[in-house]
């Protein structure tokens, strides 16, 4: 018998797991009929499929059922009784869990603003963001001076876009864009480019009113923010505080 | 006034805003979106970590963690399919749990080289001097080796293993939850069947 490829291993395995279409099933199945090796082959793979399949599964007991319930109950996290365990870590963890329960809840309500990140944590995670995207070989994802090859790449990854204009009449032009994740959320960011200074425009899904730009620095960066259309913006470059905002400036005139 | 999320108590309309994160926070409707989205598959989550972690009593306590985290992370369920999204916490939490256990003896997933090496070693076994057909030897095995060919599979071709025959998710869920091509998903599901076929045949008295 000849050996069977990856691939028509592969295709076996699709076969038996009924995720063929019906033309590569049939075209498949017409080659089994032909060649033993895949028969047997195919044989295999469902009796491997089937003793995996019947491997019996443990019913969720009802105390672990309750232990799980009872961890998002608000007002008795740490009271389920539990029956006494042969693992004195678990106990431990028991406790750990139910103080962290208990934290998460008293840091939820009344405490929130108190608890509530610091501002200038966004904005460090932009400059670090941008400084980032300085030293890899480029500073976008995708490279284009097009808005029509921009927007519906950041469409694509993220279900959302920025205005992109070329602003290169003004001296601002469009190099690309790239996905910025900040505090675990993946955000756009687009690139511009004025006389060797690389500019990142980081727009974040806002749904509160329109903010008139405001300028400071961060991590060695100047940087302006303000929100319009739906948008919280930030744009962080090493040009100087007057050139990033005529090019703010720019960018709100063409955007509108 | 910095017009971040986090600050919008200070924005011009703040109130839309105090909605949404009241809404998202309150610890009410987070422990009714946890037993919406979380209890009802608390069996296909401990199904999953004790294949991936070798043994039930283990996989409680993964799955106790999961359900931790599945909390604390309820806010970002955003609809969809409740499986798969707690499914990849309870994966993620037993990978955790096996780096501090075991850390000397775990495959990390970025290993693809040695994935590849153990499985074309495991490859061909012969089949031309056998008289019972392989496929009947497998039919023969007992639920003690199938557990002891499941963890002998390393953890890439395991966990793919197990969401495809355990599990029951198709190879396009399988897909988004491990991040993988859809390619890659397949190739390791037939060469983990393929080790497993080979160390039941092996193990046949």
């Amino acid at each position: 018998m000849t050996p069977i490829s990856q691939d028509d291993r592969i295709a076996l395995n699709a076969l038996v797991d009924g995720q063929l279409s019906p033309s590569e099933a049939a075209a498949l199945e017409a080659r089994i009929a032909a060649e033993a090796a895949l028969a047997a082959a195919r044989d295999e793979i469902a009796a491997t499929r089937t003793a995996l399949r019947n491997l019996p599964r443990s019913a969720v007991s009802p105390r672990f059922l309750e232990a799980i319930d009872a961890l998002a109950e608000p007002a008795k996290p740490a009271v389920v009784p539990q029956p006494p365990r042969r693992n004195a870590w678990f106990e431990g963890w028991q406790n750990i869990a139910a103080a962290v329960v208990i934290t998460a809840f008293l840091a939820s309500g009344a405490t929130y603003w108190l608890s509530a990140p610091r501002p200038a944590t966004l904005e460090e995670l932009i400059a670090d963001g941008h400084h980032r995207s300085l030293l890899a070989a480029t500073p976008v994802d995708v490279q284009s001076s097009d808005r029509h090859t921009v927007k519906p790449w950041l469409d694509a990854r993220l279900g959302i876009s920025p205005p992109a204009p070329d602003l290169a009449p003004t001296g601002y032009p469009l190099v690309g864009g790239r996905v910025e994740v900040l505090g675990g959320q993946a955000v756009p960011a687009l690139v511009y480019r004025h006389n060797e200074h690389t500019i990142s425009l980081v727009a974040r899904p806002s749904a509160a009113a329109a903010t008139a730009p405001r300028a400071f620095a961060s991590g060695g960066y100047n940087m302006l923010e303000w929100i319009a259309n739906g948008f919280a913006f930030t744009v962080v470059s090493d040009l100087e505080p007057s050139e990033l905002a005529a090019f703010v400036d720019n960018y709100r005139a063409a955007a509108s | 006034m910095t017009g971040f999320p986090s600050t919008a108590r200070s924005s011009p309309n703040g109130r839309a805003d105090q909605v949404q994160i009241r809404q998202a926070v309150d610890p009410e409707r987070a422990a009714q979106l946890f037993r919406q989205v979380v209890l009802p598959h608390l069996g296909d989550g401990l199904a999953l970590a004790r294949w991936l972690a070798g043994n039930a009593s283990d996989a409680e306590d993964i799955m106790q963690d999961a359900c931790l985290r599945a909390l604390k992370a309820i806010d970002g369920y955003r609809g969809g399919n409740a499986r798969a999204w707690l499914l990849v916490i309870v994966r993620n939490t037993a990978f955790n749990w096996l780096a501090r256990q075991r850390s000397s003896t775990l495959v990390m997933v970025g290993d693809l080289a040695d994935v590849d090496d153990a499985a074309s070693e495991a490859s061909a076994t012969d089949t031309t001097l056998r008289s019972t057909p392989e496929s009947e030897l497998i039919r023969r095995a007992d639920q003690q080796a199938v557990a002891e060919a499941i963890a002998a599979l390393s953890l890439p071709m395991r966990e793919v293993v197990v969401l495809r025959d355990i599990n029951d998710f198709s190879y396009k869920e399988i897909a988004d939850m491990l991040d993988l091509p859809i390619g890659t998903v397949m190739s390791r599901l037939s060469r983990g069947r393929q080790q497993l076929a080979a160390l039941l045949v092996r193990a046949d008295p």
